[in-house]
């Protein structure tokens, strides 16, 4: 619903006027006249307040109990006392409440020196206490979950982490177990509280209840140091704090900002800082010697690198991916375009529309914000699961749809953890997305004659779509949504996955998004519009910053002109054909198969992977974000600064450097008569960000300050006019082929889930999370081929299989499975019994067959 | 729950209480929403949680219902009770286990099978419901099959002191009486007949002899057994003669 | 059958209970043939729901559950306008010393009913739910009962007696919790969640059950509507005093020789319903306190028998009526074995929620133990008298202070049998070792 208007009213506390805005709780609107009231259980992320703790009674002139601040609205004129010797007798006595069971057992306490408890019970309590039962004793601490520890003793039920779970999070895991001073904070049966966002509960919590496992004693407030910077684990590149002491980062907390992450974070964004310190982190270059990769000197390996691009010149490819940051991005095309000569560069391994589509995918007037997820009037998520994509966005649209009844319409091939919240769910077959929407274009547009056809092209019903656009369109589901909007255009947003336009056939789908977007005439309309998530953490700045084999920095037309460039998508062929000789991988990741064609690879990488230790020829450390200095861009267009935390770890050097010393390098080899001919005039990080400022037309005028701690969204900045201009639709669309024919097999889909990755795996504390090899299947499929829940078979066809445990689940569709898998492609599978092993039962993905 | 055989738990003074010190087993999943592949729910019970899930505009109503409904099924709300009530409302177990614990009559330990609250708030303690809560407890002699908890007010303070038997409320209960009651519940009879609520007239404490089998509910036996025990002057409250009393019938 | 005697010594008829336990009144068949569903056809035949709320408002008619709110004024507050509204009947009962609404459901199914469907009429509302606790299993069958016949004769569902009027009814069945009668505890528990208190406002009225205008009724209130139609508002409120009108039903229990419901008109003085209509306290004993209203009223002693059964007189001597039950001790028992076995009481009930009653009563249970082995001194009540302050009117609902008024009134009214019970366990136990009793016994070996 469209965001709420804001009113400015005056109102006095403590005889002071403020302005404050209409409707604001007195909690807040009284900060805004310098007076604090104490709050436990208030806290606004988790929505209503409950008014549990009463630490925030005040007196309002007029009523004559007193009243919580947490849940009193202010209104014009309103008298509002906080010093009077009734409202202090009342706090008195509820921090004397509180602390009737309360352990103070602070000098042990891990939350001592930043607890909100200590501080109220100084601010405002009595100083002393009139309890002297014996105070209740129990275990502690006790295992929560192998992240979280709690200490019931010191919990004061204020219920922060119970509303979080049921409320933010939905995972309605952790729970209140019994009544009255009874009750405590617990979950079913024993079991471990283990969720995407579980993290959250430590940071909620305003006493020592919840303690983080891994960061349990490491630290007090004293010794340790905040430093604020972005996270890059994935797209949603959240605000975070990085906790460091000596040097080393011990804690991430969230840094909130209402346009990213709204105060939360996710497990991985939470723990995965622990790989960080790991020793299997590489922290020196290495050289391919004998057969094995031994580390050298970084005058040693940039001369390797740079030797061997500039031999392959127009047959070397460059990949990147991950984390990479804009600057590297830019640096990286310069040194591949300028220096090495070759115009093969690419940031999307899986391919992608070429530059005229993603131009238009990309406009500023068709980007919807992260919180227009909140306030739109209909969502829609297509080809995406956003808890494993792109987390946080998870809770966002929760939140719509829980606070302000945002429709909800999910579209995936595989059933989806939004499911519960959506007002329509559809599936479709996996890789069958262009067909899917395609269908709905043309039931927006109300070509119905075609709409039967492409909805069995998709995989899935004329139903199904109707209720897609009953949802869009504000219609009850079933009551003709077809036809054009009467209703008038609405603001809606449509979360899409980059999965939907990659491949051969991206570019068709591409327009058929476009299509629906034009149909829904979402350009232009404030709080509408796309939200893409892409598949590289910064997918987005990379390809603003120059890094498409098609286009330049700012999606700007390719300085090599018509030469025909090799994509992320054709690259295995072209080292296959002998096109292609040499790789540099920046922070990107490609299968064995690919390394192992190339004749040179050339790898920028935090960590080994078995296919490196195999095919690698030259290595470089690559920086943690921790370490990291530079911008990204996040998926809505804000750029975003990163900061360095901590000194690099060992040898590593920071990527921009380590470009610009490779470009001089190559630049001096192509050209012995000018030894300065490679050099980019990087010599700090901050020259490297003004030169990308420069070069994306976007970014023009651009500075870190003006960056700062919040980041600045350049759509809506003056220089977005300068974003090249393109067609965006709607366009004629073909009919695109129907899903691969299984003939008794099944369908493969595939996914990542949130604890993919290389940081999850290398995180001491996440390592139990990192996903089994699990096959997904309906009940009935799996009753066919004889297996059930738990049984080891092995999935695929011709040859190329992996190791799965089959799972069961309801809402798979018949004929379907998925896998977390990079190593198989979508198409038929066949799902078997394997036969009985010794040893442990199942692979760790990371060593999965290929 | 075990620890409340006699007792409403009251931990006022020691600093023992349940689950407080207990920390969760890491080798278990996290309980999500059981999946319906896998999750087996009786046929009978996944009908009845069904009918009450359609009564409520939001579905999630029948939380207490569908609970007690397992909990007829199972005998408690056992772990395995609450997943198949969370399959079939696609809730989280936890969820319903939190609602369970909430409530007094959801019981999240095992139990005996017979149901025995006593009264013990204000005024049945008054008329000795804590001396009757311990004859009961002796009489029933560990018995493992009945369920005896003493009960916050039941609102039956006119027949105090009083007891609910499986749901039949069941006073004035003297002393004296608590051997049949015993031996009636143990045998599956209906409980003292005689000092059922069924029957009463209003106001008429004297009047607690029924006329005959009271037709009230379905709490109630198709044929009480035998004639109603003779009452002997063992109650707890002075009796008064019945001529006494301001009001007659009408 | 009981008699209401009017303040005025004239006998004034009763109404609840007139012919309450006439054989087979629970069936449709009865309850009509003596003019049941009358008023309800009166009601959709000619009346339009302002006429009914008129004639609410003239009856003075004040809630029977605990709080005395108009129930009229109740029903004015729902908002007009298309939407789901509900009408919930607060038949959870478990305010100790309360029996009241068994009696009536129990008996006179119907009544409720009709009451309900005129109630829900008047207030707009379309979908209606009897909150019973669950341990009333007997009454809940009887009141299914009820409803299946209702159904069956077009008195409940689509078209009421062939008007446009439509109400599905449901009756819900608790499962044991005290605070599920306070109303958005109620609320809360018929969504299906643990009965927590919410946050006042938004009240009932305006967002209660599913965010949607609700009207919550006491069972006896609402039973009081068919009669108030078949009377007329303005005769109604000839009954009682000016500002309490009507009868009431009064469960008189504790030390009395007759215990039980008595219909008595608004006004009465308390010492006939405690004496005359009770019987009074057994030969011999006399009466050392009593709590007018159930146990959450603060108590009164036997100084105050005179004080009129009315909501105002009650008010004025300090405490209230509440859901109209007495309960009566006489002076065989210690007041500290009565404040203890409350305590504990609310003890078990806090839901948990909020601080000051949570840790509070959890405390004041802790400090009465030591009083009763002992371990206490006399400044403890003073500590016992503060945190009572400090529970009152700082809980988020009131059965924080449903505890700290009565217990606070025992420590005020009785303060040397307080310090008395201190010193003569003190001698008892010089050396503090006696165990806190599991259970306050009130009556010692009274029955054997
Ligand atoms: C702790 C507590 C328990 C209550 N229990 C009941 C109850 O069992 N039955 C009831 O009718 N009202 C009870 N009430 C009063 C209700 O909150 C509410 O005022 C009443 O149902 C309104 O109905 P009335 O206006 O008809 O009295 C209770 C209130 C509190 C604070
Ligand atoms: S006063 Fe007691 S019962 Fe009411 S909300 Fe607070 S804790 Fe719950
Ligand atoms: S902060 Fe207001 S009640 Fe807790």
């Amino acid at each position: 619903m469209p965001r709420p208007e804001i009113h400015m009213i005056t109102f006095t506390v403590d005889g002071r006027e403020v302005r404050a805005p209409e409707n604001a709780m007195l909690v807040d609107a009284a900060k805004l006249g310098d007076v604090e009231i104490p709050v436990f259980c208030y806290e606004p992320k988790l929505g209503q307040p409950v008014g549990a703790c009463r630490m925030c009674l005040v007196e309002i002139e007029g009523i004559p109990k007193l009243q919580t601040g947490c849940s009193t609205p202010v209104k014009d004129g309103m008298v509002v006392i906080t010093q009077s010797e009734r409202v202090k007798e009342a706090q008195e006595a509820i921090v004397e409440f509180l602390l009737v069971n309360h352990p103070l057992d602070c000098p042990v306490c891990d939350k001592g020196g930043e607890c909100p408890l200590q501080d109220i019970s100084f601010g405002w309590g009595g100083g002393r206490s009139r309890f002297i039962e014996p105070k209740r004793h129990f275990e502690k601490p006790l295992a929560l979950s192998p992240l979280i520890a709690i200490d019931r003793e010191r919990c004061i039920l204020c219920y922060r982490c119970v509303r979080f779970s049921q409320e933010i999070s939905e995972d309605y895991q952790l729970i209140l177990a019994e009544r009255s001073a009874d009750t405590y904070v617990s979950t079913f049966d024993g079991h471990p509280y283990v969720a995407p966002f579980s993290g959250n509960i430590i940071e909620l919590c305003p006493v020592g209840a919840l303690t983080s496992q891994p960061y349990r004693f490491r630290a007090r407030p004293w010794d340790i140091e905040g430093a604020g910077s972005v996270c890059t684990l994935c797209p949603a590149q959240c605000n975070v704090e990085l906790t460091v002491r000596d040097e080393r980062v011990l804690r991430v907390l969230a840094r909130q900002h209402p346009g990213v992450d709204d105060g939360w974070l996710c497990d991985k964004g939470r723990f995965a800082y622990q790989s960080v310190h790991v020793d299997e982190r590489i922290t020196r270059p290495m050289v391919r010697e004998g057969g094995e990769l031994r580390p050298v000197s970084w005058e040693r390996a940039l001369d390797e690198a740079a030797g061997a691009l500039g031999r392959a010149g127009a047959q070397s490819a460059v990949l990147a991916g991950g984390g990479a940051t804009n600057e590297e991005g830019y640096l990286l095309q310069r040194l591949a375009r300028e220096a090495v000569g070759t115009p093969h560069v690419d940031s999307r391994a899986g391919g992608g529309p070429g530059r005229e589509l993603a131009a238009a995918l990309g406009a500023p007037a068709l980007q919807a914000t992260v919180p227009d997820l909140e306030h739109a009037h209909a969502v829609l998520v297509l080809e995406t699961e956003p808890v494993d994509d792109m987390p946080i966005v998870d809770l966002r649209i929760r939140k719509g749809v829980r606070r302000n009844r945002v429709r909800l319409a999910v579209a995936t091939p595989r059933p989806s953890s939004l499911d519960r919240n959506a007002d329509v769910s559809v599936r479709y077959a996996p890789g069958c997305g262009e067909a899917f929407v395609a269908a709905l274009s043309a039931m927006l547009g109300g070509e119905g004659k075609n709409v039967d056809e492409l909805a069995s092209s998709a995989g899935t019903t004329v139903e199904a779509l109707r209720g897609v656009t009953g949802v869009l369109r504000g219609v009850e589901v079933g009551e003709g949504a077809t036809g054009s909007d009467e209703a008038g255009p609405r603001d809606i947003v449509i979360l899409w996955g980059e999965r939907l336009t990659q491949g051969r056939r991206g570019a068709a789908a591409a327009r058929g998004l476009l299509n629906v977007a034009a149909r829904l005439r979402l350009g232009g309309r404030e709080g509408a519009g796309l939200l893409e998530v892409p598949v590289a953490a910064n997918g987005r700045g990379l390809r603003e910053a120059g890094v498409l084999h098609d286009a330049g920095p700012g999606l700007s037309e390719p300085p090599h002109g018509e030469m025909a460039a090799i994509d992320g998508l054709e690259l295995p062929d072209g080292l296959a054909r002998g096109d292609l000789t040499t790789l540099l991988l920046w922070d990107a990741e490609v299968d064995a198969a690919t390394l192992a064609a190339a004749g040179t690879v050339i790898a920028h990488a935090a960590f080994l992977t078995d296919a490196l230790r195999a095919h690698a020829t030259v290595v470089l450390p690559a920086e943690s974000y921790a370490e990291k200095e530079g911008t990204v861009t996040h998926p809505d267009g804000r750029v975003q600064r990163l900061r360095p935390a901590i000194g690099r770890q060992g040898g590593v050097r920071p990527g921009w450097q380590v470009l610009a010393d490779l470009m001089a390098r190559v630049g001096a080899t192509q050209d012995p008569a000018d030894p300065g001919a490679g050099d980019p005039r990087v010599l700090t990080g901050p020259m490297a960000s003004r030169q990308l400022f420069e070069a994306v037309p976007v970014y023009a005028g651009l500075t870190l300050e003006e960056l700062g701690g919040r980041g600045v969204r350049w759509p809506a900045r003056e220089q977005a006019a300068a974003w090249p201009r393109a067609d965006a639709g709607p366009f004629g669309l073909e009919v695109p082929p129907g899903p691969v024919k299984a003939n008794g097999d099944l369908r493969l889909g595939t996914f990542r889930s949130i604890w993919a990755g290389p940081e999850v795996g290398h995180s001491p504390a996440l390592r139990f999370l990192v996903p089994k090899p699990r096959v997904e299947m309906a009940p009935a499929d799996a009753q066919r081929r004889n297996v059930t829940q738990g049984d080891h078979v092995t999935v695929g066809h011709n040859g190329a299989a992996l190791h799965a445990t089959v799972v069961l689940r309801d809402a798979v569709p018949r004929g379907t499975v998925f896998v977390e898998t990079d190593a198989l492609r979508a198409g038929p599978v066949d799902v078997r019994k394997a036969p009985p092993r010794a040893g442990p039962p199942a692979p760790d993905p990371a060593e999965a067959p290929s | 729950m075990s620890s409340r055989r006699s007792e409403v738990p009251r931990f006022g003074h020691g600093s023992r209480v349940p689950g407080w010190d207990d920390a969760a087993d890491l080798r278990k999943d996290p309980a999500v929403v059981p999946d319906a592949a896998t999750t087996p729910v009786p046929a009978d019970l996944r009908a009845e949680i069904e009918s009450h899930m359609a009564k409520y505009p939001d579905h999630r109503s029948a939380s207490i219902p569908a609970l007690a409904a397992a909990q007829r099924h199972h005998g408690w709300c056992s772990p395995e009770a609450i997943e198949q009530v969370a399959c079939v409302m696609a809730l989280t177990p936890g969820y319903l286990f939190s609602v369970a614990s909430f409530y007094d009559m959801l019981e999240t330990h095992p139990v005996g099978r017979h149901s025995i609250f006593v009264c013990t708030n204000i005024s049945c303690s008054l008329c000795g419901a804590d001396d009757l809560l311990a004859a009961i407890v002796d009489a029933a002699d560990g018995d493992p099959d009945l369920n005896i908890r003493s009960f916050e007010c039941l609102g039956a303070c006119d027949i105090a002191p009083m007891a609910s038997v499986d749901g039949v409320y069941v006073g004035p209960v003297a002393l004296d009486e608590v051997g049949t009651l015993v031996a009636q519940i143990k045998a599956g009879e209906a409980p003292l007949p005689a000092r059922q609520l069924g029957g009463r007239a209003v106001a008429e404490p004297l009047a607690a002899i029924p006329k005959g089998p009271t037709t009230y509910g379905g709490q109630m036996p198709e044929e009480a057994p035998g004639p109603p025990a003779p009452v002997e002057q063992q109650s707890p409250i002075p009796l008064q003669d019945a001529d006494q009393s301001e009001e007659g019938a009408t | 059958m009981s008699t209401t005697t009017a303040s005025n010594g004239e006998r004034a008829q009763p109404i609840l209970f007139r012919g309450i336990d006439e054989e087979g009144l629970h069936t449709l068949e009865v309850y009509r043939r003596r003019g049941g569903y009358d008023s309800l056809k009166r009601v959709l035949d000619a009346m339009s729901p302002a006429d009914v709320l008129a004639e609410l408002q003239a009856s003075g008619l004040r809630g029977r559950g605990g709080a005395g709110f108009q129930m009229g004024k109740k029903v004015s507050f729902m908002p007009a306008g298309q939407m789901d509204k509900y009408l919930i009947c607060n038949a959870d009962e478990s305010e100790p010393g309360t029996f009241k609404d068994r009696e009536l459901m129990q008996k006179s199914p119907h009544m409720l009913i009709e009451g309900m469907i005129i109630a829900a009429y008047a207030a707009g509302a379309n979908r209606a739910f009897i909150y019973i606790r669950g341990e009333y299993q007997a009454q809940a069958d009887i009141l299914d009962a009820a409803l299946v016949e209702a159904q069956a004769e077009g008195l409940v569902g689509e078209r009421i007696l062939d008007s446009d009027f439509e109400l599905t009814l449901v009756v819900h069945r608790g499962a044991g919790a005290y605070i599920c009668g306070e109303e958005t505890g109620l609320l809360d528990s018929l969504e299906g969640k643990r009965g927590n208190p919410r946050l006042k406002p938004p009240f009932p009225a305006n967002q209660g059950l599913y965010q949607g205008p609700t009207l919550i009724n006491n069972v006896e209130t609402l039973a009081t509507v068919p009669h108030i139609i078949r009377m007329g508002g303005a005769e109604y409120a000839k009954v009682g005093t000016e500002t309490s009108t009507g009868t009431k039903l009064v469960s008189v229990s504790g030390n009395v020789q007759r215990p039980g419901n008595y219909e008595v008109e608004l006004g009465t003085p308390s010492r006939e319903i405690i004496y005359g209509l009770a019987g009074g306290p057994p030969e011999g004993r006399t009466v050392k306190l009593w709590f007018p209203g159930g146990s959450s009223a603060p108590v009164l002693t036997g100084d105050d028998l005179d004080v009129p059964y009315d909501f105002d007189a009650l008010a004025k001597a300090g405490s209230m009526l509440g859901s109209g039950a007495i309960i009566v001790v006489d002076d065989s028992v210690p007041v500290v074995a009565v404040a203890l076995k409350l305590a504990k009481f609310y003890k078990h009930e806090s839901c948990g929620k909020c601080t000051p009653c949570r840790e509070g009563t959890r405390w004041t249970v802790s400090m009465l133990e030591r009083v009763d082995n002992g371990l206490a001194t006399p400044m403890d009540l003073d500590i016992m008298a503060s945190v009572q302050e400090q529970i009152i009117g700082n809980c988020l609902c009131v059965l924080g202070d449903a505890m700290a008024m009565p217990i606070g009134s025992m420590v005020a009214k009785f303060r040397d049998e307080f310090e008395a019970h201190i010193e003569a366990a003190r001698t008892r136990n010089p050396f503090g070792d006696e165990q806190p009793s599991p259970d306050p016994v009130l009556v010692q070996g009274a029955a054997a």
